[in-house]
């Protein structure tokens, strides 16, 4: 029987390739899409979830206060933890980017390697796949180093790196171990792990932090980003709370930090201040994979329904011979899994075909591998899901005909039926609809981002880390330079990326400080030309002078002023930060140094000693020679193995700073064209079932004169009618999705009213192309055909 | 075989409310070949209809082999349908999507017959109607008269008691309609039960027994 069923299948598949075509490839689109979206919702799912005891492991979080969350906390932590007995393990980690690594002889010196200073806990508490070596041997000593596969190679080729020797911050360090490549799907991920007590020991000979000799109990920097491993059964908040007590007693009752712990599962998804955009954005795009889908299901039933009127009669045939009802319901349910296997095999054609494209705009390293059973659970739930939610209407509708109404060719085409027919197709045209906007509003917030006056001029100004041995002859350096004819200014900062300024602290005093106050104020060194060669708008007072006067004037922004609650005149307010005294000098305009999805915060510029970032401001037609100039430079004052020539363009670290948002905006781009394509297929469906349906009132109108005109008109309104519906019913949802989504950036656009009037415009047009095709078909047939065939 | 008493079937609309078949009464013998004749709307398709069990009557009694099935449920009367009676209409009605073989196939899949004993009775049926070398075409491939040969050939696979011919030589011309009567008259001569509606007299005449009806009722029987 089963033969059978796949056999009347097949050939009514062949039979119908319009419509079969149609069918395949809205689900195939469907599909291919859901299962893209889903493997990338399961990759980011999976990050730092291949440790074994993953849901045991927690990160330290340090709250300063109620918007000031730090990543980092004090070494001690690692050191209270042995008095908790809910604490199994803890790893404190010490991470730095952009290093150099150097073989003994200096032969090859790279740089860009991510290292991090590690307990020796290290790998008791994480699962990353030792090659070489064992984990209680791995850090023999302060002078060992462990490599990562890729770093290895760099350095030692196919060698055996074990025993050979690296240079790392003038220190001689033995490779003592080989790590698998850290996984992509790991928050964690270093180019090569050194030993804590190197770290300890560089710290207590550089003279410690104040008071504090030692990393084991300097309570003032925040720098270790530290894991705890929590025994079954303890709880987080419990922990936390007393790790923030024991913290508390060691300042002698002078802390008000407070230490939460963030599960490891959490990392990749939710930041530390308890932003969750990143976890939304995966939950969005979970949701989106279930439209698309939905809209795939919902095409499949609308098409197959309207086709029910041509096999309504198979059915009633089958009925008159002996078929029960359970039987054609099995048989058209074998159809629908049938067309969803071709359907599937498209999709994965797509997926093949598609995924580095994908990869590239996603800014994703996805594999596609039948062999993976992962990739299969995506597949099967998804098909799964489609196929009962597309099969189980079609088939129950069409095993239900009375046998002897469908022969006669009355079939009652109910109004349930049609009334469910409508409501899917407004569905599907809400969601594109929803989708349309969605594309508008990111785009023009994209776009609206890069157009938006940050308070300095980006362009054309690109930054260099200067050797010790330029900074200390920085003006003999910034003299060559400014001779350059292509150079504009150059100026000194400690900022590494202007564009994302990291360096904070509270450590600022006023007069009418409030007792209470908790102000954290971004900190710079600058030096007077930062200001100009940024094109930074100074408002009040004047610039840093250049002279060493300087060491005790501050220029502010104006956050800083309006969050102290100072009054004008601001210059010659006294102010003491880090203990030294001085007065601001001035105060410039407000300008953004951080993601514009924060608001401009207090900072403050000083200068006691000079930056190593050379910022240098070009042109656009002599950039090329500029940074040849400043390469000179450079390597007048490297040394003999100097790390390679860096510089960085500061409006490339800005684009940077967005690719994520506008790589989701390029997706929605994609996706909403897709549903808009799938959902077309489906009004398609119901106006050839429409049109079908009136053949013989179409052909009696034209009798009595009607012209091809008024039929079109007659026969598109309906479908029109609903499209308007679902832009009425989706508008409302559409605004509040997007307004939720612009909540995250504090620079941002409002939602014009035009952008619905355009999207449902759009919707409108294109549902009216694709009904109109089938109108005018029909409209213009030769009615005598029609009547006849009455 | 078939004993109808005080048949009553209306057709309601939401204004009018037509009698289709007023008390009617009939009774047809095992092995016998009735002819229902009248004119257009005088009720014999529903009639037919009605014995085939593919509808429902509203008032009276029907006894198919000694058994009330005025009041099956949809289930019991395709069962019933299913084992005891084989349809032959006016429009051929085969699936244009399965062959010759797999058309006359279908009644014995729905019965769950095993495969070999299918394709032994397919082929037996489809040599007496003489058509097996047609076997593998499609029915839109067959002229009119080889496509009703294929019905009555669907027909009959299942062997069964009754058949029911809704104009069965309606759209055929008059060779391949009298070919299609021998058939039947043959089929009956084995033992078949034959119900056939017509319009022609000539058909007609195959008959055992002719009978007239109009407006809902029997007007008259002629025994041939």
């Amino acid at each position: 029987m089963i033969r059978n069923y796949f056999k009347t299948a097949w050939r009514n598949l062949k039979e119908h390739k319009f419509h079969t075509f149609v069918n395949i490839s809205g689900l195939a689109f469907g599909l291919a899409t859901a299962i893209l979206l889903l493997l990338w919702v399961q990759h980011e799912k999976s990050y730092d979830r291949f440790h074994k005891d993953f849901s045991r492991i927690h990160r330290f979080t340090a709250h300063l206060d109620a918007n000031t969350v730090w990543e980092g906390v004090p070494g001690p932590l690692a050191i209270y933890a042995q008095s908790l007995p809910e604490v199994e393990g803890i790893v404190r980690i010490n991470e730095w980017n952009g290093q150099v690594l150097a073989t003994e002889d200096r032969s090859t010196v790279l740089d860009g390697f991510t290292t991090a200073y590690v307990d020796s806990t290290f790998l008791s508490l994480f699962n990353f796949e030792l090659l070489k070596s064992r984990p209680e041997q791995l850090f023999p000593d302060p002078y060992s180093i462990v490599l990562t596969e890729s770093t290895a190679k760099k350095f030692f080729g196919d060698d055996d790196p074990l025993g050979k020797v690296l240079q790392f911050r003038g220190d001689n360090l033995t490779v003592t171990g080989l790590l698998h490549d850290f996984p992509d799907n790991s928050s964690l991920a270093f180019d090569a792990i050194l030993p804590m007590a190197h770290y300890a020991q560089r710290f207590t000979a550089d003279g410690g932090n104040g008071q504090w000799k030692t990393i084991d109990v300097d309570m003032g920097s925040y720098s270790f980003t530290t894991f705890v491993k929590l025994r079954d059964g303890a709880h987080p908040e419990v922990v936390g709370k007393k790790f923030t007590q024991l913290y508390k007693d060691a300042r002698n009752g002078e802390s008000t930090v407070q230490f939460n712990l963030q599960p490891l599962a959490d990392m990749h998804l939710v930041s530390a201040d308890g932003n969750n955009a990143a976890a939304r954005m995966v939950q969005i795009f979970l949701l989106i994979a279930i439209m698309v889908l939905a809209i795939a299901a919902v095409n499949y039933i609308n098409l197959t329904t309207a086709r029910a009127l041509v096999r309504a009669r198979e059915v009633g045939i089958r009925k008159v011979v002996g078929a029960s009802k359970v039987q054609l319901f099995l048989q058209f349910i074998v159809e629908t899994a049938l067309l969803f296997c071709f359907a599937l095999l498209v999709a994965v054609g797509l997926i093949v075909v598609l995924l580095p494209l994908y990869n590239d705009i996603a800014g994703k390293q996805l594999h596609f591998s039948l062999s993976n059973m992962e990739i299969w659970k995506v597949i099967g739930y998804s098909a799964l899901g489609t196929l009962l939610a597309a099969a189980i209407y079609p088939a129950l509708l069409l095993s239900g005909f009375q046998p002897l109404q469908v022969m006669k060719g009355k079939m009652a085409s109910g109004v349930g039926v049609t009334l469910l027919r409508k409501a899917l197709v407004v569905f599907q045209f809400a969601i594109s609809m929803v989708l349309i906007v969605a594309t508008f509003v990111i785009s023009r917030q994209m776009t609206y981002m890069r157009k938006l006056d940050l308070g300095y001029d980006k362009s054309y100004v690109f930054s260099v880390a200067l050797p010790d041995d330029a900074v200390e002859h920085i003006e003999a350096v910034k003299n060559e330079l400014r001779n350059h004819p292509g150079i504009v200014n150059v100026a000194l900062s400690d900022m590494y990326d202007i564009t994302n300024m990291g360096n904070a602290t509270g450590d600022l005093e006023w007069p009418g400080k409030p007792v209470n106050s908790s102000l954290i104020i971004a900190q710079s060194s600058i030096d007077k030309d930062f200001i100009p060669t940024m094109g930074i708008q100074l408002l009040e007072g004047r610039n840093l002078t250049g002279t060493a006067a300087d060491s005790n004037l501050y220029v502010v922004n104006e956050a800083a002023v309006r969050e102290m609650g100072l009054t004008p005149p601001y210059v010659g307010t006294p102010i003491s930060f880090h203990d030294r005294p001085g007065t601001i000098a001035g105060v410039v305009k407000d300008f953004n140094f951080k993601s514009l999805k924060e608001k401009i915060s207090p900072l403050l510029f000083f200068h006691w000693y000079d930056g190593s970032m050379l910022y240098v401001r070009t042109t656009a037609a002599e950039a090329s020679n500029a940074i040849k100039a400043v390469e000179q430079q450079y390597q007048k004052y490297a040394g003999d193995s100097p790390a390679p020539f860096k510089y960085n363009f500061v409006d490339q670290q800005f684009e940077a700073k967005y690719r994520t948002d506008q790589r989701a905006g390029l997706l929605f781009n994609i996706f909403a064209g897709i549903a808009i394509f799938i959902s077309c297929l489906g009004l398609l469906g119901l106006s050839t079932y429409t049109v079908r349906q009136r053949v013989k009132e179409i052909g009696i109108r034209k009798v009595l004169g009607a012209s091809v005109a008024s039929i079109v008109q007659l026969l598109s309104a309906g479908s029109i009618l609903l499209v308007v519906l679902a832009v009425v019913i989706a508008s409302p949802i559409a605004w509040w999705v997007m307004n939720t989504w612009l909540d995250d950036f504090a620079f941002r656009i409002d939602i014009q009213w035009w952008m619905f009037v355009l999207a449902g415009g759009a919707a409108l047009l294109i549902a009216l192309l694709t009904v109109s095709w089938q109108a005018i078909r029909a409209a213009v047939a030769n009615p005598v055909e029609s009547l006849r065939d009455e | 075989m078939i004993k109808i008493t005080e048949l009553q079937k209306f057709y309601r609309t939401e204004e009018v409310e037509t009698v289709a078949l007023n008390n009617l009464s009939i009774h047809v013998k095992a092995g016998e070949f009735v002819a229902v004749m009248g004119p257009s709307g005088c009720g014999k398709s529903t009639l037919l209809n009605i014995v085939g069990l593919l509808d429902d009557l509203d008032n009276g009694s029907y006894l198919f082999n000694s058994i009330e099935v005025a009041k099956f449920n949809e289930r019991k009367r395709s069962d019933l349908r299913k084992h005891n009676i084989g349809f032959v209409f006016q429009s051929f009605n085969l699936i244009d999507e399965l062959t010759v073989f797999e058309n006359v196939e279908l009644p014995l899949i729905y019965t769950k017959v095993p495969a070999a004993e299918r394709k032994k009775r397919v082929e037996e049926v489809l040599e007496k109607v003489q058509i097996m070398h047609r076997r593998n075409h499609f029915p839109q491939q067959l002229s009119g008269g080889q496509q009703q040969r294929v019905a009555v050939a669907r027909a009959v696979v299942n062997n069964p008691k009754l058949i029911l011919a809704d104009e069965p030589t309606g759209n055929l011309d008059s060779n391949n309609g009298n070919e299609v009567m021998q058939l039947l008259t043959e089929l009956n001569e084995q033992g078949t039960t034959i119900v056939m509606v017509t319009h022609s007299e000539h058909d007609a005449r195959y008959a055992d027994r002719i009978i007239r009806m109009l407006d809902g009722q029997v007007l008259m029987e002629t025994v041939g």
